[in-house]
């Protein structure tokens, strides 16, 4: 009984590694550029392709984790100034954006459907003796993703708490026109803020597919709901509030997969998300000032 | 002859039933401004709903699928059936998503609840038998004493019966203090909530009544192609007919009409005529790779849709009750006579 509920709680705890490092890269740039990005889980998707070239071609996963991390970072920077910013200066509001951002998922998803021929690919990493710590057992591959998922956790913090470009973000997240006003270089942080997050999204997608040990056109989009459940639990801009919301949910779905199946923990997820609607109505109120794009 | 026949009959019962679902989200978008990304659920579960209630019983011999809401009921009552569980889901979702937030946000949240209920109903197969779906849906009208062809057009008659019954409904809706209040309510809610409207209710009764609609879509269609499983309703499905009401023009149903027309119906159709390239399922996916750039492009160059929504004049010809000395402008205006 009590063995069940740790390793479930131990599995939940590496879910949520997963989920947090999506979760962060979500956070910082909604809560920086006002763009819900709804093509986030299909550049997680690409991330994650990007990494089965490399490890296909016989280099170890912690290339792939590099490349993964360098495409997400490249092509949010591309999407984010050569379509998001082109519709932000027509005059498009956070809800156009949004509508902008499903149409780019659907043609990366549906164009990686069409590039990965429909086809899912197995991804697999060298395993070695699994760890047993108690009833709880892990295998190195799952404590490596645990230590990714606190590493880059404290990096960002660190960035954001400690460095002059964290405090630089924190502001404009808070105030872009004050921040602008203040000599802040607007332009230049957004670009950071595409690259910060478009990298935390590469690389959640290749950790997600080392955790999964498949990769397919849908994988970002499956994974989509969770990583939005959480941004939005979290408070948008807040990393720590993300990786907070993060365990929450994957203890919760991995300790309804271990009692009630697994049918179900999906469910769970949804579960969640009917708590985030109704326990925090302030993270989603209407706030009509805050209808604005910060892109340029 | 009648191969072509029959093909533009079935293009003909398609554009019935996406009219259906583009009235249903214009009414909540283009009206109300009610983001509803989930609108594939509901008609989902229109269509399951109609495919149960009229398989029969899922027990026993040659029993090969498993659904609930399992009967026989004869003709018209799986159709009602399905209408009122389109409506019924859309009050539940409606009850807990739709409360005042940012339209991004409420989009999302749609559009996650979209995708669970997908995944859901995909892992369970004691709900709708899983990925396999439901098959072997009766046809409904099959009292009528015709051919396979016949029955072609009639079932597209029988549709167009439809769209034309919830054409009226709704324009009748939409111009009457209800649809103002609701317009109202997109352009300026707060303005709106200060006149003593309430801003919930409003949503939560143009949520209702749109799903009601993409129910009845959901069960007409079913009981057309006799067959439904996870794969019909991904949320890109919603995307289309979303696409459809933007490229139309959102606010009126001559646009409805004309983006349907020209993005489920022709686009997608056309493509069905160009010379199959690559592996099979490259041009599926291609596809939905250009409907998302055509979204994307629409919204860049003509924001508004191509034919964009009248906006209200308040000339004295328009304002009859009040304004008596321009009641013969008005009626003139009202027959489309010229003003003298």
């Amino acid at each position: 009984m009590f063995d069940t509920l740790a390793s479930a709680v131990a599995f939940g705890v590496v879910l949520a590694s997963v989920i947090a490092i999506a979760a962060m890269g979500f956070t910082i740039q909604f809560g920086l550029t006002n763009v819900l990005n709804l093509s986030y889980g299909g550049i997680m998707t690409i991330g994650g392709f990007a990494a089965y070239l490399v490890t296909s071609h016989g280099l170890s996963a912690w290339y792939g984790l590099a490349v993964g991390a360098v495409a997400g970072a490249i092509v949010t920077l591309v999407v984010g100034r050569g379509i998001f910013a082109v519709y932000a200066r027509r005059g498009a509001r956070v809800f156009e954006m949004m509508m902008v951002t499903l149409g780019l998922g659907l043609v990366i998803d549906y164009g990686l459907q069409a590039l990965s021929r429909n086809n899912i690919y197995e991804f697999t990493v060298l395993q070695s003796t699994p760890i047993s710590l108690g009833p709880i057992i892990l295998t190195p591959t799952q404590v490596i993703i645990i230590g990714i998922g606190l590493a880059l956790f404290v990096g960002l913090e660190a960035l954001l708490r400690l460095t002059k470009i964290g405090k630089a973000l924190r502001a404009m997240a808070a105030d872009p026109a004050l921040a602008r006003a203040c000599g802040i270089r607007t332009r230049q942080i957004v670009v950071l803020t595409w690259l910060l997050s478009g990298a935390l999204c590469g690389l959640a997608g290749v950790v997600y597919i080392i955790n999964s040990q498949s990769v397919g056109y849908t994988t970002g989009e499956l994974f989509l709901p969770l990583v939005i459940a959480a941004a939005i639990l979290g408070g948008a801009g807040s990393p720590a509030g993300a990786v907070l919301a993060s365990l929450l949910m994957g203890i919760v779905t991995q300790v309804v997969a271990a009692y009630g199946g697994s049918l179900y923990s999906t469910a769970a997820g949804f579960g969640v998300l009917v708590i985030v609607l109704l326990s925090r109505p302030s993270a989603v109120l209407t706030k009509q000032a805050n209808e604005e794009l910060t892109l340029a | 002859m009648s191969a072509w026949s029959y093909y533009i009959s079935t293009l003909a019962v398609y554009f019935g039933i996406d009219v259906l679902s583009g009235i249903s989200l214009n009414l909540q978008y283009g009206y109300a401004g009610v983001v509803n990304l989930a609108f594939i659920i509901f008609q989902s579960v229109g269509a399951y709903v109609a495919a149960a209630t009229a398989l029969g019983p899922d027990t026993g011999a040659g029993a090969f699928q498993h659904y609930i809401f399992a009967a026989s009921l004869p003709f018209p009552i799986p159709l009602v059936l399905a209408t009122l569980a389109g409506g019924a889901l859309a009050g539940v979702v409606g009850l807990f998503s739709l409360r005042r937030m940012r339209r991004d946000y409420q989009g999302a949240i749609m559009l996650i609840v979209s995708l669970i209920a997908l995944q859901v109903v995909t892992a369970d197969v004691s709900l709708f038998n899983g990925s396999n779906g439901l098959t072997g849906v009766p046809k409904p009208l099959s009292f009528l004493p015709v051919g396979p062809l016949s029955y072609q057009w009639a079932y597209a008659g029988w549709v167009f019966v439809f769209c034309v019954a919830v054409y009226l409904l709704v324009r009748w809706l939409s111009r009457s203090p209800w649809g103002r209040a609701l317009k109202a309510m997109r352009d300026q809610e707060e303005a709106a909530s200060a006149i003593g409207l309430n801003i919930t209710v409003l949503r939560l009764q143009v949520f209702v009544v749109g799903g009601l609609i993409a129910g009845l879509s959901g069960g007409l269609l079913v009981e057309y192609i006799g067959a439904w499983s996870p794969g019909a309703w991904g949320y890109a499905e919603t995307f289309v007919i979303f696409t459809a009401i933007f490229v139309g023009g959102l606010g009126n149903y001559r646009g409805v009409v004309l983006g349907v027309l020209l993005v489920p119906v022709v686009f997608l159709q056309v493509t069905q005529f160009l010379p199959q390239i690559g592996y099979p399922g490259l041009m599926d996916s291609l596809e939905w790779v250009v409907i998302g750039l055509l979204f994307m492009l629409c919204l860049l160059v003509r924001p508004r849709g191509i034919l964009p929504e009248r906006k209200p004049v308040a000339t004295e010809a328009n304002a009859f009750p009040f304004a008596t000395p321009g009641l013969l402008p008005y009626l003139r205006r009202r027959l489309g006579r010229p003003v003298a």
